[in-house]
């Protein structure tokens, strides 16, 4: 029975999503190998990886369903760790966001890239039952409540990185739950024209300003923009990714980030430094892994057997993509610079862990779809 | 799918969700796309730029001599205290100056002046903190290099000027660039940066371009906090060019002594080759110490210094010799006698003009030192006839002495190789209209006064030595200068290659010499009159030499009133002259001060100078025992 078992989950275990994640984790490595050749980000990145593949499989090779079973306890123990994390004796700070814990002998992790799952799974939970109509009043204010209270904790943090990659996940699972498509239409519409409304009237108003409102300066206007000051590191980033050229940079030995003038090239900035060492080339090869493994996680979704299963899929595809896309925008010079790492890219041992368990979830829906 | 939902179009949901990462996907590869393959050049450049230095190497200073290869002015190695501006940056520099000032004794506001002027400075330039540091100092930066990881101690050459402001007005001096120097075209132009050394007076100044060399430089990759990660070339400084002067070491030496000796201490001496225009001596006192400047002046005692320079109302910082004018005197009676020989006011057969004592113009009698009869031109300017003169200028005309103006130049500037050469005022019309508006017509008074170095004629030493020099000669005016030589630097062919260079006029149109056409037959009485003022019991008799014949000019010019004795308002004492008096080698001009009579004052100094020119070019005859000797052989 085990060994039947065993054959047909090897059979249908999705091989290429798992090997994708590995590979892109793998150039990850090199690239902050690249970044940082004197440091020893890339050896932890890779006992990482090993840490999170285990966790993968465990989560690959456990029902899911039980898992959503148990996802308010889960999602209360998240909660837990959120407000540890403000406890000054427990929390850490790092960059100036009090957002790590300390784990004595394994160093430090950072609850808020975990606690997505919970939410996730509390997501997938509540709107997962059979749909009968459209979305209903109190099934939106019940999915915000489950994203708020997590986002609140996080705002405590100021950690606003992290906090808008939660975003995404309520609004996947509203925009699957028969949500009106005129009601997304008027926000997609009311976002476009109100963000430079917005921006107009909060500079004219003065709430924004000082290094916040340089920081999107820049962006609408790099050449002009303070680039000694809070314009800085975009401008450096954008310098860095545009010397990469075609094929990459002329002096290998000497790079942006090796002689320091890119801040934090291993994490927040690997993408830029990507682009120096491999040129667009390596980055459309980059994007193009993304758009491929997304789009695995999409078709494993549209397969999975019933909808709490697609849910979970759903969201974590709508993390990744609003946290590549951040990530990306940044480096490149569209967004301005916010704290999001790239998934399986850039540096830390949280963010990969989560992006792997929640790999480990998309792997466990398509390992059981013709399980009844 | 293995669920059926019909209350929503999923399936369409889905196709919309993938489509929108592929959308997001393909907005950043466009962006790339504009980063890297449109713009890429462009970053690749601003890379590089932001990662490449270039660190000066001062190039040595050219050395100067005098026109017998006597050292005047050289560099010596001194040691600086430098702050390396990247280390201290994100870090307040202005809390260093009060333990920097306090721990290297230093002035906290030079501190505070030199960060200032960092603000407006591309990144990297390092800061001086202070220069010529003692071993203490040294040991005070070695003790706080944990404290002060930014200061190091650099090597740099210092300027070094002959004692006792020796010759300092030639010279001139080098000091930093100042804030407002950055700021004008000529520097600008020629990329100096904050921290050079330049010429700023003398010919340090004029000739700063020769002598200062060419800088090198090395090219290193920095990161971004301006650690140098590895140097890519190095490319050595150019020395500056040895200049070798016109100076004759002794002659200013004794031009020196002379003004010193003086009675009021103020006062030039010039002496020029009136072959060439070649300057042996330029001597101005009360004189300064030149390494002030380049040594002093960033402390607080040198700037204390520098300000009771300014104030001092002797005026020890002007060059007398150049820039200030002063009546000539007498002394103007030598291109007077010239100018109205040529223009036919008188000729040499009847050249006899009244004395009368002086002369009776409508109510005003101007009167002359001495009752003379009615001299000729030789006795005229042996004896020094005002009279004779008010009569010689009043048939010239006003139109007469401005066309000898112009003839000798005297309205215009030398030309020598100095900065911040005056320019004379000489009698015209204009100028009357200008001092005195409320009569401003000329009238033959006027004339008079202008015919004897008064009221109308107020000119630089300089300029009275080029044209009494130009007659000397038989009319050929040089253009006085300092410059003998500047040595080659490198080999022909070389471009690094600096030829050999003579003085040159700095203004290419000027002719050099100018002549001025003066008959062989006027020219010798003049000449003359001039011998006579010193070897025929004239107004210089008393400095007559025996076997060098000495033709001069006394001059005599009224401060308040000719003659009257009032206390440190009294006449200037001129002396204008040449020798031998008919084959010239040498032209001296001495101006004492308030000193009174040329004769008493002036006339001596220049004797004085002549004693050692006279010892230095005619050798005494060698010991008979010698010539004996050889003969034997």
């Amino acid at each position: 029975m085990v060994a039947i078992i065993q054959k047909r989950k090897i059979r249908d275990f999705d091989w290429f999503v798992a090997l994708l994640a590995i590979g892109i984790v793998c150039f990850g490595a090199w690239e902050i190998h690249n970044a940082q050749p004197t440091e020893t980000f890339w050896q932890k990145q890779l006992i990482g990886l090993g840490i999170a593949l285990v966790a993968m499989l465990t989560i690959a090779f456990s029902d899911y369903r039980r898992l959503v079973e148990i996802a308010p306890l889960l999602y209360l123990l998240g909660l837990v760790c959120l407000v540890a994390v403000l406890v000054p004796g427990i929390g850490m700070k790092i960059n100036g966001h009090r957002a790590w814990i300390r784990l004595p002998g394994a160093g430090q992790f950072q609850p808020s890239e975990f606690v997505k799952i919970p939410v996730v799974l509390m997501l997938a939970k509540y709107f997962g039952k059979h749909r009968s109509g459209p979305l209903t009043r109190k099934e939106l204010l019940i999915g915000c409540v489950i994203l708020g209270v997590p986002m609140a904790l996080i705002l405590l943090e100021h950690d606003m990185g992290q906090l808008l990659t939660y975003i995404p996940l309520l609004a996947v699972v509203l925009f699957l739950s028969s949500v009106r498509m005129w009601m997304v239409a008027a926000v997609l519409v009311a976002c476009i024209a109100g963000a430079p409304l917005a921006y107009a009237v909060s500079v004219r108003a003065g709430l924004l300003r000082g290094y916040k409102l340089e920081r999107i300066n820049v962006i609408l206007d790099p050449e002009n923009a303070d680039k000694r000051g809070f314009g800085y590191h975009t401008w450096q980033s954008m310098v860095t990714v545009g010397e990469g050229g075609l094929l990459g940079s002329r002096d290998p030995e000497y790079t942006q980030s090796s002689l320091k003038f890119l801040p934090e090239p291993h994490s927040d900035f690997i993408f830029a430094v990507t682009a120096e060492t491999t040129g667009f080339v390596g980055c459309l090869l980059l994007l193009a892994s993304y758009a491929l493994l997304l789009t695995r996680l999409i078709t494993d979704a549209r397969r999975s057997r019933d909808r709490t299963g697609m849910l979970v899929i759903m969201t974590i595809v709508g993390g990744l993509i609003f946290q590549i896309f951040l990530n990306v925008g940044m480096a490149v010079g569209m967004l301005p610079v916010i704290g999001v790492p790239l998934p399986l890219m850039s540096a830390g041992l949280s963010s990969m862990l989560a992006t792997f368990i929640a790999i480990g979830f998309a792997i466990s829906v398509q390992l059981r779809r013709f399980v009844n | 799918m293995k669920f059926t939902d019909d209350s929503q179009n999923l399936r369409g949901r889905l196709r919309l969700i993938q489509a929108l990462v592929m959308v997001l996907l393909g907005v950043l590869s466009v962006r790339l796309y504009l980063l890297q393959i449109v713009n890429g050049e462009r970053y690749a450049e601003i890379a590089e730029n932001q990662r490449i230095r270039l660190l000066p190497i001062p190039a040595p200073r050219g050395v100067i001599f005098d026109r017998n290869g006597k050292l005047l002015v050289d560099s010596k190695p001194i040691y600086s205290i430098i702050l390396s501006r990247e280390d201290t940056k994100g870090i307040d520099r202005y809390a260093l100056i009060k333990p920097l000032a306090e721990g290297l004794m230093l002035d906290p506001e030079i501190l505070r002046e030199r960060f200032d002027q960092l603000k407006s400075q591309p990144a990297f330039e390092s800061i001086l903190i202070k220069e010529d540091a003692s071993p203490v100092d040294i040991a005070w930066v070695d003790a706080h290099q944990l404290e002060f990881p930014a200061l190091r101690v650099e090597q740099t050459p210092e300027r070094r000027y002959p004692p006792n402001g020796l010759l300092a007005h030639v010279l001139g001096y080098v000091q930093e660039i100042s804030p407002e120097q950055l700021d004008e075209p000529r520097y600008k132009e020629k990329h100096y940066k904050p921290g050079d050394i330049i010429g700023q007076n003398g010919i340090e100044a004029v000739y700063d371009e020769y002598l200062r060399g060419r800088e090198g430089y090395r090219k290193v990759i920095v990161d971004s906090r301006g650690h140098i990660q590895k140097e890519i070339e190095v490319v050595p400084p150019q020395p500056g060019q040895d200049l070798v002067t016109t100076i004759d070491l002794d002659l200013q030496q004794a031009a020196e002594e002379q003004l010193q000796k003086s009675t009021t201490k103020r006062g030039a001496i010039v002496a020029m080759d009136p072959n060439n225009g070649e300057l042996l001596a330029m001597a101005s006192y009360p004189t300064f110490d030149p390494n002030l400047f380049s040594q002093r002046i960033t402390t607080k005692g040198g700037r204390a210094e520098y300000a009771a320079l300014l104030n001092d109302p002797q005026k020890p910082l002007i060059n007398r010799a150049i820039q200030s004018r002063y009546p000539p005197g007498s002394t103007w009676k030598v291109p007077m006698a010239v100018a109205g020989l040529q223009q036919g006011a008188i000729s040499i057969d009847k050249s006899n003009l009244v004395c009368g004592g002086g002369i009776q113009i409508g109510n005003k009698f101007t009167r002359c030192m001495g009752h003379h009869g009615t001299p000729d031109l030789r006795t005229a300017i042996t004896k020094s006839c005002d009279g004779y003169f008010y009569r010689l200028g009043l048939k010239m005309t006003i139109k007469g002495i401005m066309d000898m103006v112009e003839e000798f130049d005297l309205n215009k500037k030398t030309g020598i190789d100095l900065p911040h050469e005056t320019l004379n005022l000489t009698p015209s019309p204009e100028l009357k209209a200008q001092v005195n508006p409320r009569d401003s017509e000329w009238r033959d008074i006027d004339t008079v006064y202008s015919s004897f170095g008064q009221v109308y004629d107020i000119i630089t030493p300089i300029s009275s030595l080029r044209e009494v020099a130009g007659i000397a000669v038989g009319g050929k005016l040089y253009i006085p200068h300092l410059l003998k030589e500047l040595k080659p630097i490198g080999q022909q062919g070389n471009p690094a290659y600096r030829p050999l260079r003579s003085f040159q006029s700095l203004d290419p149109q000027r002719p050099n010499p100018k002549i001025v056409p003066i008959p062989e037959d006027q020219h010798k009485v003049v000449v003359d009159g001039m011998w006579g003022v010193v070897n025929n019991g004239g107004t210089g008799a008393g400095i007559k030499m025996a076997g060098f014949d000495i033709a001069g000019k006394t001059g005599t010019a009224q401060v308040v009133g000719l003659g009257k004795d009032v206390g440190k308002n009294k006449d200037h004492s001129w002396f204008v002259s040449y020798a031998p008096a008919y084959k010239p080698e040498i032209s001296i001009i001495a101006l004492i001060e308030n000193a009174g009579f040329g004769n008493q004052h002036a006339a001596p100094a220049v004797r004085a100078i002549y004693d050692v020119y006279y010892a230095k070019t005619r050798p005494q005859p060698e010991a008979p025992k010698n010539n004996i000797a050889l003969r034997i052989r």
